[in-house]
């Protein structure tokens, strides 16, 4: 067997291996039916103009509170508005807070959390003691509290509901570089006079994935629900853009004569966060076969 | 034997003990506010004063129709320079803790207010120069200068007599004593104020509970549901949009009166060299704002039409409210005109408000009713406390303000309008308003007050310096079984003849 074959067998495998996490995943009817949801979800956000059938914003002020119709399937809401259009809408909310406030969570906690991990000493004393300082706030009230102070927009609730997931993804990239700098592997490359960034990069970034993957979809459904609360709050999305949470908080004082205000938004929530979850454990399941 | 003797005298007095809890009656109030302290000198909460009108009388009352009656003062005479003034106190009147009520009293009181540190009621007692006791039931009250909205500063907290012996104490909003059919017993903070009553106050039989609990209930939809279960036997106000659920149940009476209160959009006009929105140098523009919205939409949509649409700071049950200057309507082309002589098409506003749903949802209608004429409004709700830090420091283009508003015109009109009014944060001054406004405060004829009532208005919606948008009406939803329930416009909860229905 000549060097380039075992290079293109070990390859091949490394391919395989990663095929059959993936193809673990679409034998997983859970994370088939959270893909759907999702990219349904993402589908209508990116679509939302062409979908609408109303603007989201035009308020008709002779059908207020009007209820499903075929005019307005999801009725109107206490503005006269479209909760349809809004619903469609108000995903462009949600998604966007779910996904960026994750990214901003991982693009700060990742490097941390390694670093931390990797390095030990002080630097991951220091790094450590913040994370358990902000992980001493429950994640809702730390994010209210940020988002109060920043001001209510939807761009500073994502930054409030990033840095709030934060902590969780530094602790788990701290644990899992701490397990992973052990390998023989990353010995290998310290001996052979690799650098720092480089062995974390290419040797442990790859190998601390996994997990940080499932983190991240769970922790999507969390951001979701976080920017419908803070909305809710009055702390996301500014009148009179839609947002989930922000139909509901009006909603709120019309549960008994126009119930339709609230159970559409909710029911958005409540199915993208399911979508999220399933996708979540299917991750888990098909990453970690030995679960 | 012991036990069984005991028992005997148990089951004697259970039916005594159950035939008193039936005689005690309590009226459970269900309340939106917790109140801050419970003194009248310092109280600065609608609520407060909603929870004191069953504790503290005053020197006079309002009303039904804002008129002033008689209370703890039987009666007063005006000298004729309108610069001093007499009242003869009710005899035979003590306080809730035995000490009588005598025009010594009425001095201490007058004193605590002008001079206690923490005093709320120093600028509405400014005008009283000193106090003369002349007979135990005889107290003038002598005046800088003729001050006639004294009568409806005293019909509230600024009337409102404390013992002297609990009022010469520290901690006297612990344990509050007045005049009143109804005594301080206990209160426990952000829970509930519980009031008994006093047997020997002096029209102690027009009052028919035996005490009154206060339950702070802060969401008008969970107060109206506990009243609806029988858990509250009254619940101060219900939103407009619950109405129906009210007048549709009958276990329910529904009971209301018009507010003096007044939601307005106050423009900053004020300070010119930090001026960079357009509305603050041109009259015109703020004109044209007026007429870009519909009063009567945002009253019908927000509010089911419950409340009064009204283009003035007065609310039209006043007496003194000017009928010539009617709300203009929409005029969507007459505002596109105006803003065309200023030379604007888009006209960018900011209005800043609190987050609540009410105001949010003004708001909204507000922006997308201005939008038509070509006025590029943003929102930017805030939290409550940061909101009124803009609005005490100037700070905004455009806020939603939420005055609760006075029986006299006076307060209202002299505290928005005039050059160092207390609450002309949007820095208007216009001194041929203060004028006028000066020369109503002095004037005694109801009828000369008025026309200076009906100028100034003039004067204020030329200028435009804030825009009324309606006037909230009260809305109390009471058990059908409480009788005598009577809502007066300055929203309190008057509890003489109140009782429960044979």
């Amino acid at each position: 067997m000549s060097a380039p074959e075992v290079a293109a067998a070990s390859v091949g495998r490394g391919w395989l291996g990663r095929k059959t996490a993936a193809g673990r995943l679409i034998r997983e009817p859970a994370a088939i039916l959270g893909g759907f949801i999702i990219f349904g979800f993402v589908l209508a956000a990116l679509l939302a103009p062409a979908l609408a059938p109303y603007d989201p914003n035009a308020s008709d002020w002779m059908a207020i509170r009007q209820a499903p119709s075929a005019a307005h399937w999801f009725g109107t809401d206490d503005l006269g508005r479209d909760v349809l259009s809004r619903v469609i809408y108000g995903a462009r909310a949600s998604l966007a807070a779910g996904f960026l406030s994750v990214g901003i969570a991982l693009v700060i906690g990742l490097p941390f959390g390694m670093i931390a991990g990797y390095f030990g000493g002080v630097a991951d004393i220091v790094i450590s003691r913040l994370t358990d300082a902000l992980l001493a706030c429950p994640f809702l009230v730390l994010a209210i509290a940020l988002a109060a102070f920043l001001g209510p927009s939807l761009q500073n609730a994502m930054i409030a509901i990033g840095i709030s997931a934060m902590p969780v993804f530094v602790r788990l990239a701290r644990g899992q570089t701490l397990a992973v700098r052990q390998e023989d592997y990353v010995s290998a490359a310290w001996s052979v006079g690799l650098s720092h960034p480089k062995i974390l990069t290419a040797y442990i970034l790859p190998n601390i994935l996994p997990p940080i993957i499932v983190q991240a979809a769970l922790t999507t459904a969390i951001a979701v629900l976080a920017e419908a609360s803070l909305a809710f709050l009055g702390l996301g999305q500014l009148p009179p853009a839609p947002s989930w949470g922000s139909m509901l908080d009006s909603a709120r004082q019309f549960l008994v004569e126009a119930p339709w205000m609230a159970v559409w938004p909710g029911l958005a929530i409540v199915v993208v966060v399911i979508g999220f979850n399933m996708l979540g454990d299917a991750l888990n399941d098909a990453l970690n076969p030995q679960d | 034997m012991r036990l069984r003797r005991s028992l005997f005298a148990a089951l004697a007095v259970a039916p005594l003990l159950a035939l008193s809890s039936a005689h005690a009656t309590t009226l459970r109030v269900g309340i939106q506010d917790d109140p801050d302290a419970l003194d009248p000198a310092t109280s600065g909460t609608y609520i407060g004063r909603f929870v004191f009108a069953a504790m503290c009388d005053k020197l006079v009352d309002i009303g039904q129709d804002l008129s002033i009656v008689p209370q703890l003062a039987e009666k007063w005479t005006f000298a004729d320079d309108q610069k001093s003034v007499v009242f003869t106190l009710r005899k035979g009147v003590s306080f809730q803790d035995g000490t009588p009520f005598d025009a010594a009293a009425v001095k201490f009181n007058i004193d605590r207010m002008q001079t206690m540190k923490d005093s709320r009621r120093k600028a509405e007692l400014a005008a009283v120069a000193s106090v003369d006791v002349l007979a135990p039931d005889q107290v003038r009250l002598n005046l800088k200068e003729p001050f006639a909205p004294l009568l409806s500063v005293l019909s509230d907290r600024a009337g409102m007599m404390v013992s002297p012996v609990a009022g010469a104490k520290e901690d006297f909003s612990a344990n509050p004593v007045c005049v009143g059919p109804y005594k301080f017993v206990e209160r426990k903070s952000r829970d509930l104020i519980r009031l008994q009553k006093d047997a020997s106050y002096w029209d102690a039989a027009r009052y028919g509970y035996d005490e009154v609990l206060y339950s702070y209930i802060p969401d008008s939809t969970v107060r109206l549901a506990r009243v609806r279960a029988g858990d509250l036997d009254i619940a101060e106000r219900i939103a407009p949009t619950d109405l129906k659920t009210v007048r549709d149940d009958k276990n329910l009476k529904l009971h209301s009166a018009p507010g003096l209160a007044v939601s307005h959009l106050m423009v900053k006009v004020g300070e010119p060299e930090k001026a960079n929105s357009p509305l603050q140098k041109d009259a015109r523009l703020r004109r044209a704002f007026e007429l870009s919205i519909d009063r009567n939409v945002i009253n019908r949509v927000a509010f089911n039409g419950e409340y009064t649409a009204d283009n003035q700071m007065i609310p039209p049950s006043d007496p003194f409210y000017p009928k010539s200057h009617p709300a203009p309507a929409r005029d969507v082309a007459a505002a596109k005109k105006l803003m065309a002589e200023v030379g604007a098409t888009t006209v960018p506003v900011e209005i800043t408000f609190e987050n609540a749903l009410t105001d949010a949802r003004v708001a909204q209608i507000v922006q997308s009713m201005a939008k038509e004429a070509g006025f590029d409004v943003k929102l930017l709700p805030l939290e409550t406390a940061t909101a009124i830090q803009r609005y005490l420091a100037g700070n905004f283009e455009m806020y939603i303000g939420n005055w609760s508003g006075r029986a006299d015109p006076d307060p209202t009109l002299y505290a928005f309008f005039a050059c160092n009014g207390g609450q002309n944060f949007n820095k208007y001054c216009n001194k041929d308003l203060e004028g006028v406004l000066n020369a109503a405060r002095a004037e005694g004829d109801i009828a000369k007050r008025k026309q200076l009532y009906d100028k100034a208005t003039g004067i204020y919606l030329a200028d435009l310096p804030t825009i009324p948008i309606y006037h909230p009406n009260w809305f109390f939803a009471a058990r059908a079984k409480v009788d005598g329930v009577v809502v007066y416009p300055d929203g309190l909860l008057r509890l003489k003849g109140v009782k429960p229905a044979s």
